[in-house]
C-alpha cells in the first residue's frame, strides 16, 4: 500500500512567553525565563513547589461567547493557537472540503481549573444544582480538540489522544497516520495543557517538582544540570498543520518540514519511572521509519524536564544511540514543562530553529551532571544547518514518543 | 422585593452571564430569537437566577413557559412576591 507523504505547513503557539510563535522564539532568542513564583499557591497544604510558568490570557473575548462558554483555559489556548496555525499555513477553511480537515489535540485531562471548580462547587453540599451547563464540556478529556473543532467548524476526524506529557506527540503521530493512510487531507494537531496547583501537586507528591528554587524562579528548571531538582509546570498550546504533501505543493504552501518518522513505545515496567531501553527502542523505530541513519540527525530536542531520574534515563538513551555526536538541548529551562502541550510547542520551536539555522541551548545548564554526561549538550546559541531533527517526548505511565522531521 | 429590583437583578444576570448589552434588555425581547440564548444557556440562566434571587426553580414547570425577558421578570416576581404578576 502506497502511503501519502505528510508535511508541516503551519504553526501556532500559545506559550508562557505569550501568544504566537514569534513571542516564543523571541523569548528563546533572548534566553529569558518565563518561570514565576506563583502567588497564592502557599494555601495548598503539602505543596512544596511554588513555581510555575503561566500564560497571560489575552483577547479571549474575540472568541464568540457561545463558542467560548464550553472552553476552559486550555481550550482557549488551543483555539488561539489554531487560529494562528491556520493563518500561518495560508489555508482558507471556507474553501476546503471540511470533511477532510481534522483536529487531533491531546492533553493529560480536561481543564484542570474547571475540574477543580466543578468539584468545589458540587462537593461541599453534594449539590448538583449549582453546576452550570458547560462545566462538563470544559472538564471532558477531549475538550481542547472538540472546542477547537467547534470554533473553526471542522467536521473531519476529531480526536484527543491522552498520554499525559506525550499527548502532543501522540496527536502529531496520529495525525501523521491519518494523512498517510488517506483518511484526511489536513489536520490541526498538537497538545494543550493548563497550569493549576493541583497539576503541579500531582508531581509534587512524587518528589518530581523543583523545590529548592522558590526564591529564585529563573534558575529552575535545570535540565541535565548537576543542581537540577525537578520540573516546573507550564501551560499553553502548540498546533501544527499537517498536510498531505502533493496537496501542499500544488497550492504552493510554505513547507517547514516533512514528518518522516514516528514511534511510540511503552516501558511495561513502572508507572512513573522512565526507562532507557524503551526510549532507545522508540527512537530507533522512528529513525528506521524515517530512513534516517544516526549520523543524519542534526539536532535532538530532548524531553528533559529536569527530574533526577528522567533526565538521566534520557541522556543515557541518547548516549547509547548517538554518543556525543548529535547536538542536544531541552527547552524546559525557558518556559517550564508544558506537559501535554510540550511536544507540539517544542516541535514548533525546533522547526523555527531549523528555519533560522540556530540551535537554542538548554537554559540553566551550567554544569552537566555526571549521570547526564557523554552527549553533545548545547550551552550557547549555535549556528547550524539542521536538516533532520528528532523530538523526544516521555510521559507518566511509561510512555515514550519520538518524532523525526526533515526539511525538503 | 420591588419590581425594579427584580428587573435590575435579572438584567445583571443577562449582562454578566450572556454578555448582552444593557440597551437590548427590554421586556419584550425574546430570549431565544432576540437575545440569542440557546438550550445550554437556559440551564445557566436557571442556575444564575437561583443564585441571584435565592430561589429554587430548576424543577418548576413554569420555567418552560418563559419566552421573553418580561416573562422572566414576572416569573421571579410571582415567586418572590407571592403571586403578584
Amino acid at each position: 500500500m502506497k502511503l501519502n507523504r505528510v508535511v508541516i505547513s503551519g504553526l501556532g503557539v500559545v506559550s508562557p512567553f505569550g501568544n504566537g510563535v514569534s513571542a516564543l522564539m523571541h523569548g528563546l532568542r533572548e534566553g529569558r525565563s518565563a518561570v514565576r513564583y506563583m502567588e497564592g499557591w502557599d494555601q495548598y497544604i503539602g505543596l512544596q513547589s511554588m513555581l510555575g510558568a503561566p500564560v497571560e490570557m489575552v483577547d479571549e473575548k474575540r472568541i464568540p461567547r457561545q463558542k467560548r462558554r464550553s472552553m476552559g483555559r486550555m481550550s482557549i489556548f488551543a483555539a488561539q493557537a489554531a487560529d494562528e496555525a491556520v493563518a500561518d499555513a495560508g489555508i482558507s477553511l471556507d474553501r476546503e472540503d471540511l470533511w477532510r480537515v481534522g483536529c487531533v489535540i491531546g492533553s493529560t485531562m480536561g481543564s484542570a481549573k474547571s475540574i477543580n471548580d466543578a468539584f468545589e462547587t458540587m462537593l461541599p453540599d453534594r449539590d448538583l444544582s449549582r453546576l452550570n451547563s458547560t462545566m462538563f464540556f470544559q472538564c471532558m478529556s477531549h475538550t481542547a480538540a472538540v472546542n477547537t473543532a467547534q470554533y473553526l467548524g471542522l467536521v473531519g476526524t476529531v480526536m484527543a489522544p491522552a498520554a499525559a506529557c506525550a499527548s502532543a506527540l501522540h496527536s502529531i503521530g496520529t495525525a501523521y497516520d491519518l494523512i498517510r493512510l488517506g483518511r484526511q487531507d489536513i489536520i490541526l494537531c498538537g497538545g494543550a495543557e493548563e497550569l493549576h496547583p493541583t497539576v503541579t501537586g500531582s508531581f509534587d507528591i512524587l518528589f518530581a517538582t523543583s523545590t529548592r528554587y522558590n526564591a529564585t524562579p529563573s534558575l529552575s528548571p535545570r535540565p541535565f544540570d548537576r543542581e537540577r531538582d525537578g520540573l516546573v509546570c507550564g501551560e499553553g498550546c502548540g498546533i501544527l498543520v499537517l498536510e498531505e504533501y502533493e496537496r501542499a505543493v500544488r497550492r504552493g504552501a510554505r513547507i517547514y518540514a516533512e514528518v518522516c518518522g514516528y514511534s511510540t513505545t511503552a516501558n511495561g515496567l513502572h508507572v512513573s519511572q522512565s526507562n532507557r531501553d524503551s526510549m532507545v527502542a522508540c527512537m530507533k523505530q522512528a529513525l528506521s521509519e524515517a530512513g534516517s541513519a544516526l549520523s543524519d540527525i542534526d539536532y535532538i530536542n530532548a524531553h528533559a524536564t529536569a527530574t533526577i531520574q528522567g533526565d538521566m534515563e534520557e541522556a543515557e538513551a541518547i548516549r547509547d544511540l548517538f554518543g556525543d555526536t548529535a547536538p542536544v538541548s531541552s527547552l524546559k529551562g525557558y518556559f517550564g514543562h508544558t506537559l501535554g502541550a510540550s511536544g507540539a510547542i517544542e516541535t514548533a520551536a525546533t522547526l523555527k530553529m531549523m528555519e533560522e539555522g540556530v540551535i537554542y541551548p538548554t537554559r540553566n545548564l551550567e554544569h552537566v551532571a555526571d549521570d547526564c554526561a557523554g552527549i553533545r549538550h548545547v550551552f550557547e546559541p549555535e549556528a547550524r544547518k539542521v536538516t533532520t531533527m528528532l523530538k523526544n517526548g516521555f510521559a507518566f505511565g511509561g510512555i515514550n514518543a519520538a518524532l523525526v522531521c526533515r526539511t525538503i | 422585593m420591588t419590581e425594579q429590583e427584580i428587573i435590575d437583578r435579572t438584567n445583571k444576570v443577562f449582562e454578566e452571564s450572556f454578555e448582552i448589552e444593557p440597551e437590548r434588555l427590554v421586556p419584550e425581547a425574546h430570549i431565544f430569537a432576540d437575545l440569542g440564548l440557546d438550550s445550554l444557556d437556559i440551564v445557566d440562566l436557571i442556575v444564575a437566577l437561583q443564585t441571584s434571587f435565592g430561589v429554587k426553580i430548576r424543577t418548576d414547570e413554569k420555567v418552560r413557559e418563559i419566552r421573553t425577558l418580561g416573562d422572566v421578570y414576572r416569573f421571579i416576581s410571582a415567586i418572590k412576591n407571592g403571586g403578584q404578576e
